[in-house]
């Protein structure tokens, strides 16, 4: 097949058809994925995420880890489609790198198939469970499972486990039954134990070393405050 | 006795290695302060490189709460070296110059003499310490700015500014009571070794014995609570998320306790003792 494709590449006229032929096949691809592999209700949480030109809100953040103590902190946040989330605060954040793609754009940026898990009460809201599992390879995770409110139309809750930084969860609650963004986000991650050199402990500890190797990967959380949302959506402009 | 403290006051401020020692102690402050920011970075980089894997930061650690902090941490060892070199010299000086027997041939009691000493030891020393405060507040906020303090004690704590300052404030209250225990300290070993260099010597060593029994385990939990070498960190309580009010009193109550031990003691040998 490679072989016969290298000859007829020869002429140009061969080559257009060859790659005429190559588009033909993609796109039909992508065709059935859309209509066969991708879950509807998915497909309108998607179009309506994908309405979202940019948004900027206030977020409080209050981290939940349990060898770091840091008082709830207040930073700004910026998104506009396309590019990473920006963040600015005077205080100094830890910004986690992973849960605030609220748009769910890391899902959605390279193709994908999903497959319907059946049904599940969340909150006392029937929502369903599929599976997104990405085809491309460039996609950073290897499988995500989103719980939807198909009434609606927005995502309750996603596990997502990525291809290096371990899994996380997302569950999100919302202010009102028309909004788009959550108003309240609880980011469950895996997270390493921070390991001092001795001479940078401020004061004589104690050391166990059986219970720091058994506390190397530690489960952290971060509860997400988000409000003053200014959404502009794609029909604006 | 207030003539004999005015006295011993005159004496401290006309000496001229009063005033070098001031100047040492800013000296180093500042050689400390700018070396903590360049080591700042790095510890910094050490505290949050596990934490690079999960978060983003926003915003700087590197800032005058921070060097504050390790200033805090370097000076206590420098500051009562100093300290004692400077107290225990009010009195070693006496003998040398053999200016005790003309003040006791006065009518003046040996037990409000070496009080009167005493009294103006504690009373430089908190003033020293003050002195450093607020050169380090001043030096540090106005050069690198306020911000948040990232301390690691057991666990990783964050201070905001405000937080970060008043507890700054009472590591260095708290850590006046262990300088004050210092100094009292090293008169009452000039009182038992009347000579200055051997006074120094041992007094030295004593500071550098403490700081090592700071970090030695003597296998018993009461020795290591209440030993006096254990309690001169507890300034550092001040920095765990949970401010542990309770063994904070204790510790600088039995601080102040040794101290008046040891300098009821130098009162009793400076008694005892024949002047000469």
């Amino acid at each position: 097949m490679k072989r016969t494709l290298i000859s007829l590449c020869k002429t140009p006229n061969n080559r257009f058809f060859v790659q005429t032929l190559i588009a033909l096949f993609y796109m039909l691809n992508i065709q059935s994925l859309s209509a066969q592999d991708i879950d509807s209700n998915l497909l309108k949480i998607k179009r309506r995420m994908d309405s979202i030109e940019e948004f900027s809100a206030q977020i409080r953040l209050d981290l939940d880890v349990s060898f770091i103590n840091m008082p709830a902190k207040n930073a700004e946040m910026h998104y506009i489609k396309g590019k990473p989330v920006d963040f600015s605060s005077d205080d100094f954040v830890l910004i986690p790198k992973r849960g605030l793609d609220f748009t769910l754009n890391e899902i959605f940026k390279y193709s994908f198939f999903t497959v319907n898990r059946g049904m599940e009460e969340k909150n006392s809201i029937l929502c369903k469970v599929i599976n997104v599992i990405p085809t491309d390879k460039k996609a950073d995770f290897a499988i995500a499972t989103l719980i939807m409110d198909t009434v609606k139309n927005r995502i309750i809750e996603t596990e997502i486990t990525t291809k290096k930084d371990g899994s996380y969860t997302l569950l999100m609650q919302y202010e009102k039954p028309i909004s788009v963004l959550p108003y309240m986000v609880e980011v469950n991650f895996e997270m390493e134990r921070i390991k001092i050199p001795l001479n940078y402990m401020a004061k004589d500890v104690e050391i166990d070393k059986k219970k720091l190797s058994s506390e190397d990967l530690k489960t952290g959380k971060i509860f997400l405050q988000i409000s003053d949302y200014k959404i502009r959506f794609m029909e604006d402009n | 006795m207030k003539a004999l403290l005015a006295a011993e006051v005159y004496k401290l401020s006309r000496q001229g290695k009063t005033y070098y020692a001031l100047a040492a102690i800013f000296l180093i402050e500042v050689i400390v302060l700018f070396s903590a920011y360049f080591q700042g970075s790095s510890i910094i980089d050490i505290l949050l490189g596990n934490l690079k894997q999960s978060f983003y930061f926003e915003g700087t650690l590197l800032n005058g709460n921070l060097l504050i902090y390790l200033i805090l941490n370097t000076l206590w060892f420098n500051l009562p070296l100093i300290l004692m070199i400077i107290i225990s010299g009010t009195l070693t000086s006496e003998y040398k110059d053999r200016t005790l027997q003309t003040i006791m041939l006065q009518p003046v009691s040996k037990w409000q003499f070496i009080l009167s000493k005493y009294v103006v030891a504690i009373i430089f020393t908190v003033l020293v310490v003050f002195f450093m405060a607020l050169t380090s507040f001043v030096l540090s906020y106005s050069i690198f700015g306020n911000g948040d303090l990232i301390v690691y004690i057991d666990t990783l704590n964050f201070f905001e500014p405000k937080e970060a300052f008043f507890r700054l404030l009472w590591a260095f209250a708290s850590g006046t009571i262990s300088m004050v225990f210092f100094s009292v300290t090293s008169l009452t070993l000039a009182v038992i070794f009347k000579e200055a260099t051997k006074t120094w010597i041992i007094a030295a060593f004593f500071l550098i014995l403490s700081n090592l029994l700071l970090k030695f385990d003597f296998g018993n939990a009461w020795v290591n609570r209440l030993f006096f070498a254990k309690l001169n960190d507890t300034w550092q309580y001040f920095f765990y998320f949970e401010i542990n009010w309770n063994q904070i009193l204790l510790n600088s109550a039995l601080l102040v306790g040794y101290t008046i031990i040891f300098m009821g003691f130098g009162i009793y040998l400076f008694n005892k003792k024949d002047i000469g």
